[in-house]
């Protein structure tokens, strides 16, 4: 177990540094001086060289590495040449959305994913099966855009049942209930299709194992042997697999939270690359990646924890 | 060369030939049909549009599907189904771009890995470390760096398929390394280079032709989706991503100038999602459950 913690854990360190050093990059090229924008438009010429040395701009570029590194250690990630805020200050704003808004996501998705994938497992070949295969091949492949159009043009537009634009409040208000709904059926509707295909198939795979016929012969409720012995070994796999699509997932994130406005680190991404602010883009790139490291490190030990085959190994 | 004969292996006696498979599943038959249709429709497409797909006609802007505009018309007045047309050739060709350059590199990278046992296991870390990144940072982190536009895009999708062809290809090959013939090779002092372009090779072909076409199908939905939030494909340029885009200004008014494209987005991956189940199950009935 610790073991496998340590190799997960070798392999992110390096993965976190080129993604640090690709930040760095990124504002090498930059075509305007950080300390320029530090220094604001009034500022003297005095003023802008006595920021570029408090920044270690006059340094050697690997001494501005590190300087980079340790002021990212302090949280310092530059101000957004766009509005002068420290970058810090607003992502800080946009991660909650964000992680809301994919927990929104997930909590109805996977179980609905999980449920339809055990259905047509169950009833493998008859026309439900294929019916849900169907639909789940469609999830697979419809542009999460389309999806977010057509629920905004229907149930927002048309209909006026629900909000689409932006976050209505905290979650514990009616409004931010409803404002979540929509972002959450559309980001989590092109995950529902992937969910059910792995559980399908790691179902079938447990259906024919020979616990479950041992449970068939003697006499366990059909009911019973596919949701204990069946789905819930069939879930050690599914878990994996699930972990695999949060990039997935984070990729129709950020396309969910652009089309209903929602204030979230995706929209605040494509705002800041489009508008050429490099230090915001940066710090959400920054931000986004070691974001996904991280989940992707807990669903690993969450494996682990699952499968003693793992841990043991 | 005199042995190429000897080489090309004849179909075993008894198994039906894969595109016979293929044609007898009734969403294999429909998609292969469907994906040479979308392949027809972006070769011909100068030829089939009947409008200019970059001339704006101000007298009809936003018009609805009719029997002159069989799409309609957008913001500026262009004819959606001509541009329709001429998108699909960029989002085609966005796709299959970056999964051959993608591609190549990952296969190169796996057989390698397979062949030279040495240094598979500095590649394959090497492969998890990309593989750890979702395309959709590649994607905005290009961007970023070299400014929005489809020369990123492409980049982005080919580094992000690098990683997954090279498993593709590495366990395929490792398969294919432990078989009989391969020792015999090996035996009669067959080097490398030979060993690996005429027998490993084109023996790892079927995985990596079923990975392709369904890769093909991820690779579009997210050049689309990157071109949809403008990091793609610039106006005036036609690409059904950043068309779709363009429409949802006027969304609440004409909602098929971002709906028809994004259907046809949709359209185009379901065919190529389609195709490549079938030709899995075609290629190696051994998966099919």
């Amino acid at each position: 177990m610790l073991r496998h913690a340590a190799h997960r854990l070798m392999l992110a360190v390096p993965v976190l540094f080129g993604v640090l050093l690709i930040g760095f990059m990124l504002m090498q090229i930059v075509p305007t001086d950080p300390a320029t924008v530090r220094a604001g438009p009034a500022a003297t010429q005095e003023v802008v060289a006595a920021i570029r040395a408090e920044l270690g701009l006059d340094q050697p570029i690997w001494v501005q590495f590190g300087l980079y590194l340790w002021r990212l250690a302090q949280g310092d990630l530059g101000v957004s040449i766009i509005n002068n805020m420290p970058v810090t200050q607003e992502l800080g704003a946009t991660i909650g959305p964000t992680v809301e808004l994919m927990f929104a996501s997930l909590l109805w998705s996977i179980p609905a994913g999980i449920f339809l994938g055990t259905v047509a497992a169950y009833w493998r070949g008859a026309l439900l099966d294929r019916a849900i295969m169907a639909v789940s091949v469609a999830g697979v492949s419809v542009p999460v855009f389309f999806l977010g159009l057509v629920l905004i043009w229907f149930v927002g537009f048309q209909w006026q049942l629900l909000p689409f634009t932006g976050r209505g409040g905290p979650l514990w208000t009616w409004e931010g209930i409803r404002a979540i709904i929509l972002p959450a059926v559309t980001l989590g509707g092109v995950l529902v299709g992937p969910v059910a295909r792995m559980t399908r198939t790691a179902v079938v795979d447990t259906l024919s194992a020979d616990h479950v016929r041992t449970a068939r012969a003697k006499g366990l409720h059909e009911r019973l042997v596919v949701l204990r012995h069946a789905l819930r070994n069939a879930l050690i796999p599914v878990v994996t697999l699930i972990g695999l699509q949060i990039g997935f997932l984070l990729g129709g994130a950020v396309v969910t939270e652009t089309i209903f406005s929602w204030p979230g680190v995706g929209r605040l991404a494509v705002g800041a690359i489009l508008s050429a602010d490099f230090p915001m883009a940066q710090g959400t790139i920054i931000v986004l990646s070691a974001g996904f490291i991280l989940v992707n490190l807990i669903v690993d030990l969450l494996y682990a924890v699952l499968d003693p085959r793992v841990r043991q190994s | 060369m005199s042995d190429t004969t000897l080489d090309a292996a004849p179909a075993a006696p008894g198994r039906p030939s894969a595109l016979r498979m293929l044609l007898r599943d009734v969403g294999g038959a429909f998609s292969l049909v469907l994906v040479i249709l979308i392949v027809l429709l972006a070769a011909f497409a100068p030829w089939l549009a009947p409008h200019d797909p970059f001339a704006t006609d101000l007298m009809a802007v936003m018009e609805p599907p009719s029997a002159r505009y069989w799409f309609g018309t957008d913001g500026q007045g262009r004819d959606i189904f001509s541009r329709m047309l001429f998108g699909l050739r960029v989002t085609l060709g966005m796709g299959v771009a970056s999964l051959a350059a993608g591609g190549v590199i990952g296969a190169v990278i796996g057989f390698c890995a397979a062949y030279y046992r040495r240094i598979d296991g500095v590649l394959m870390r090497l492969m998890d470390m990309l593989l750890s990144f979702p395309a959709i940072l590649f994607g905005l982190a290009l961007a970023a760096i070299f400014g929005p536009g489809l020369t990123s895009v492409i980049i982005a999708l080919s580094i992000a398929t690098i990683p997954l062809m090279a498993r593709i290809v590495r366990s395929a090959a490792l398969v294919v390394m432990g078989l009989d013939y391969i020792e015999a090779a090996r035996a009669i002092g067959m080097n490398d280079q030979r060993l690996i372009f005429r027998h490993l090779a084109p023996n790892c072909l079927s995985s990596v032709f079923v990975f392709s076409t369904l890769r093909l199908g991820q690779v579009i939905l997210l050049g689309s989706a990157l071109s949809f939030l403008g990091l793609g494909a610039q106006p005036p340029m036609a690409e059904l991503g950043a068309m779709a885009a363009q429409g949802r200004n006027f969304l609440f008014i004409a909602p098929h100038i971002s709906v028809i494209p994004s259907l046809g987005i949709f359209v185009i991956v379901l065919a190529f999602n389609l195709l490549g189940d079938a030709l899995r199950d075609a290629l190696d009935p051994r998966l099919r459950i």
